[in-house]
């Protein structure tokens, strides 16, 4: 009896609930999913803001969903072909997107013909946001690659910032070794098993894990054979320590036992709140990788983009919220950038003032400027579909090559697990 | 006399190293929860001054009492559901069992054993397909019925009295109402060790209401700390409270039933 | 002397019988419960074993027979994933259920002082969740962490280890994070089920001289069959499934020796090109694996 009354009550609920919202349709309301509250929601909600004088009948609802578990939802969703809860505008991670927009076909707005002016972004970032010559997303924070350096500890050893900037890793190694033998310093941590650090520097090289048709490129990957000689010697030479996780990656450069770290521009947000350390720090770009043709001193770390949702019910209203406001209002990347650090990696933005105001946390140095700077510069690389799978392969090998095999046999093993794994 | 006392001490140092190797973690979860992030990674031991200040942006960035709030009446409405139909059944297996249902028992079992990730696609559309995204009913019917919870009712049902039942109906009493009136109250023990397993099953369950609860206002606490994790930049202390406080309901729920489940029940029908 | 307890318990065991009418009756008892696992875990069981024998990626599904089951024995992900679960199960469930019981046996005692706290104490880390416990477990287990630290304290050891470098370290690490974690959440089930045993029978027994152990192994392990039954079949499913803490302790690492095949199957659907039809596939087989122990344990463990 109870159970007949309590589907009986839910389906009244519902009824109601279908009724509400076919009453509210004269405003529309544009849903998003996204995470970070000090960043992409607080930047999604300002954009909100702005908009609201442009088209005051749109509103927009947040959602703050973590990048994974938004994944696993729009997976489920997606393949249970149950589109309904989907919002109209999620944040994407840039690894992840030509992979979604491969195994999802119709899922994602095509952002080609919407009228944003994608030359405005750096262009790495969006070639990132491209399948097949479509734009399906309009880029937004920055991952372009800093090297972060506390300038008190190399003052020690008897250098400066500009001594580490448009160098060489051969150099970096030099003086980076000079610095351990007299601060007893390293300059870098790295998670041990993680690519992060190689991704970058290969990112730096132009190249990636995959040939042009798409094919994994491991076994005869020649930049990366350096790469991971390089990543051996500042082993050995004591110039980066390797320890276990995230936190304590953090831990090792907030507690100064580390006077040095190379990441996405958004590590700054874990830099700063260590008070004690203020003024010691500066940003310069990334050593290069000599040996290897078309190398440069520019990578990329991270980053996501905004996408819109094909299953939305006013794609065109979200397409135009996301031009006016992400896609070409410098007013909003100079709201946000003060209180969120967040910057943008679109370039007219970089000419505002408040893009040129100095940082004090870093010895007066105009950072944004900087990091818009090396964001023009960062090669452009097809992260491909298969992307996880290959960082995955990848930091496998590398751990297997840092507790002694061989390196050609590990990535031999690498080039047959990713290849099977694209099969 | 002596040897005895010896046997003694030795209990009690095993149950304090066991006690101090289980609260260790938790000890050093709840001083990083009054510490700053930066303290909480420079791994400190002592409580700090940042409680406060951890309390306030816990509560004013997240929906933090919503969630809380969510995650207990999803909770309680599972327990009490589950703990009706999975000890009738488990009762039904046990005291009237016959080859046919031993065998359905059997059959049941296995739905323990396929992970959820697999189940969870096929179980969305058919939610979806019921209309039953979105609510509470959506949230707590694939638990209300376990396996597990009729599982351990029926082995548990075979340490009760058949006297009882046989008496009982003599006394005239029906068979439904053998278990209202005499099965539940001797059985109390088992209820409640059912009760603070399924509420904290339910209270940490993460990858249904992940995909059945999309709106922002149906959050629960285990999405609430796995937005807490989310971003560039995590402040550990905050975490680490958030994480505190969410333990706390099982642990009340725990300490007011545990008398029932571990002290013996007087008056039973022994 | 002592045999007359056992006969004691045995009476009690038996003797009553159930006629048609009671069985009947029975269905009702069990029928709700019955058909919500019918339509919440079988149904979506077929639907996802159909799934299994779809190819392809993402959306672009196609029918493709037993080719996801034929992949599985070349991928060498998958073996492994395979081989990590069963050192876990083999390692863990037996020591977590042993120092469990033995702790419900001593925490059953009534003349033990703080009983309460110690119940508590030991049951409470299964309520945290693993998010910020894995942070503290591996900062305890750091190189120069509080846990190396105590160990060339006592002398144990000359040099620290690196818990989660090594292979076998890191699965050691996953096997004393579970235990941490569920050897008081499977004590809960003895304690409960030890209280269900009649005071009498020990009474009994001490008074018929039986020792401490003859208590435990012919009175305490008899009258909880049922419970460890339910316990080893739960916990063997349960640490075949293991996600939690290899996907927050270790993420699979070093070099994926700490991989277990629910993880797997979370990264062939959500991290990986979506291969919805053979991660079916994989939890199939572990389905299959899971039900084969679970039938041997149910064989000597469930006769009445």
């Amino acid at each position: 009896m109870n159970k007949k009354l309590t589907v009986l009550f839910f389906m009244v609920l519902m009824v109601a609930g279908f009724t509400t919202m076919t009453f509210a349709q004269e405003e529309t309301t544009i849903t998003v999913w996204c995470w970070d509250p000090n960043f992409n929601i607080y930047a999604m909600e300002e954009a909100a803001a702005i908009y609201g004088d442009l088209n005051p009948d749109v509103n927009i609802d947040i959602k703050e969903v973590a990048w994974e578990d938004l994944q696993t939802q729009l997976s489920t969703s997606l393949s249970a072909n149950q589109t309904d809860n989907l919002p109209d505008i999620i944040l994407m991670q840039d690894t992840a997107l030509a992979k979604n927009v491969n195994s999802f076909p119709n899922a994602f707005y095509d952002l080609s013909d919407s009228g944003i002016e994608f030359d405005n972004f750096a262009n790495f970032k969006v070639e990132l946001t491209k399948v097949d010559g479509k734009n399906y997303a309009v880029p937004f924070d920055n991952g372009a690659a800093i090297n972060a350096m506390r300038v008190d500890v190399l003052e020690e050893a008897g250098y400066t910032i500009e001594d580490f900037t448009d160098i060489s890793w051969e150099e970096f190694i030099e003086k980076g070794a000079d610095v351990k033998e007299k601060t007893g310093k390293p300059l870098l941590s790295a998670i041990a098993g993680q690519s992060d650090l190689l991704m970058i520097m290969m990112q730096s090289t132009g190249n990636w894990f995959f040939d042009q048709n798409g094919e994994p490129n491991i076994a005869d990957n020649e930049p990366l054979k350096e790469i991971i000689r390089v990543y051996q010697e500042l082993l050995e030479k004591e110039i980066l320590v390797q320890i276990n996780d995230w936190n304590q990656y953090i831990s090792t450069f907030q507690s100064g036992t580390v006077a040095g770290t190379m990441n996405g521009a958004w590590i700054i947000g874990s830099i700063v709140p260590v008070e004690e350390q203020a003024g010691d720090w500066r940003i310069t770009n990334l050593p290069r990788l000599a040996n290897i043709e078309g190398s440069s001193n520019y990578s990329n770390q991270g980053g996501s983009s905004w996408m819109v949702m094909a299953n939305s019910e006013k794609p065109e209203v979200a397409a135009d919220f996301l031009d006016k406001t992400f896609g070409g209002s410098k007013e909003l990347y100079e709201i946000i950038l003060p209180s969120s650090g967040a910057i943008a990696t679109y370039l007219p933005a970089g000419d505002s003032e408040v893009y040129n105001m100095p940082h004090p946390f870093f010895g007066d140095q105009k950072i944004y400027t900087e990091i818009i700077d090396y964001a023009a510069n960062v090669p452009e690389v097809d992260y491909g579909i298969y992307n996880y799978e290959a960082r995955d392969t990848i930091s496998t090998a590398i751990t297997q090559i840092m507790s002694g095999q061989d390196i050609q046999s590990a990535l031999d093993e690498a080039q047959s697990t990713l290849e099977f794994q694209m099969w | 006399m002596n040897k005895q006392k010896l046997f003694r001490a030795s209990k009690y140092g095993f149950l304090i190293l066991i006690s101090f190797c289980s609260l260790f973690p938790l000890f050093w979860m709840f001083v990083a929860a009054t510490n700053t992030s930066v303290d909480v990674l420079g791994g400190t031991l002592i409580p700090g001054f940042n409680l406060k200040e951890n309390f306030n942006v816990l509560t004013s960035n997240t929906n933090f009492y919503r969630a809380m709030w969510n995650s207990f009446k999803y909770a309680a409405v599972t327990t009490l559901a589950s703990l009706l139909v999975s000890s009738l059944a488990g009762y039904g297996f046990e005291i009237y069992h016959d080859r046919g249902k031993d065998m359905l028992m059997k059959i049941l079992l296995l739905s323990l054993m396929v992970p959820f990730a697999v189940i969870m696609v096929p179980l969305y559309m058919f939610f979806g397909n019921l209309g039953l995204l979105n609510t509470t009913a959506g949230f707590a019917l694939p638990t209300v019925s376990t396996a597990f919870l009729i599982f351990l009712f029926r082995q548990s049902s075979r340490n009760f009295p058949h006297e009882v039942i046989e008496a009982s109906r003599l006394d005239g009493l029906t068979e439904i109402g053998i278990f209202f009136r005499m099965f539940i109250p001797i059985m109390r023990s088992t209820y409640a060790a059912a009760a603070v397993i399924t509420f904290m099953n339910a209270w940490n369950n993460y990858l249904w209401p992940l995909i059945i609860m999309q709106k922002d206002s149906a959050k629960t606490m285990p999405l609430l700390i796995s937005n807490l994790t989310a971003g560039y930049t995590t402040d550990y202390g905050v975490l680490m409270l958030a994480v505190g406080i969410s333990i706390l309901p099982t642990l009340v729920l725990f300490l007011a039933l545990q008398k029932n489940f571990a002290e013996g029940v007087t008056g039973s029908a022994k | 002397m002592f045999n007359s307890t056992i006969e004691k318990l045995k009476a009690f065991k038996r003797g009553y019988s159930v006629n048609r009418k009671h069985k009947m009756i029975g269905w009702f008892f069990v029928i709700p419960g019955a058909l919500l696992i019918f339509s919440f875990y079988f149904y979506p069981i077929i639907r996802a074993f159909l799934l299994s024998m779809q190819g392809g990626v993402g959306n672009n599904l196609r029918f493709a027979g037993a080719a996801n089951y034929q992949r599985l024995f070349a991928d060498t992900l998958f073996k492994k994933s395979l081989f990590n679960v069963f050192v876990y199960l083999i390692l863990q469930v037996p020591i977590m259920l042993t120092l469990a019981l033995i702790l419900a046996g001593i925490l059953n005692d009534k003349t033990l002082k703080f009983r309460s706290f110690f119940r508590t104490a030991i049951f409470v880390p299964c309520a945290t969740s693993l998010v910020s416990y894995a942070i503290i477990f591996r900062s305890m287990f750091a190189l120069d962490g509080f846990v190396n630290t105590v160990l060339m304290n006592l002398n144990l050891m000359a040099e620290p280890i690196n818990w989660l470098g090594g292979p076998w370290t890191a699965r050691l690490l996953i096997v004393i994070g579970l235990t941490w974690r569920w050897t008081g959440y499977n004590m809960i089930f003895y304690l409960a089920g030890l209280q269900n045993i009649d005071p009498a029978i020990y009474e009994a027994a001490k008074i018929d001289g039986a020792s401490a152990f003859d208590r435990l192994t012919k009175i305490t392990i008899p009258m909880l069959k049922p419970i460890i039954l339910l316990t080893t079949i739960m916990s063997t499913n349960g640490t075949l499934q293991i996600f939690d803490e290899t996907k927050n302790l270790t993420n699979g690492g070093p070099a994926n020796s700490t991989l277990s095949v629910s993880q797997y199957i979370y990264r062939l659907s959500f991290e990986y090109v979506p291969r919805f039809g053979y991660a079916a596939a994989v939890a199939f087989v572990v389905f299959i694996i899971v039900a084969i122990l679970s039938f041997f344990q149910m064989k000597v463990g469930d006769e009445r």
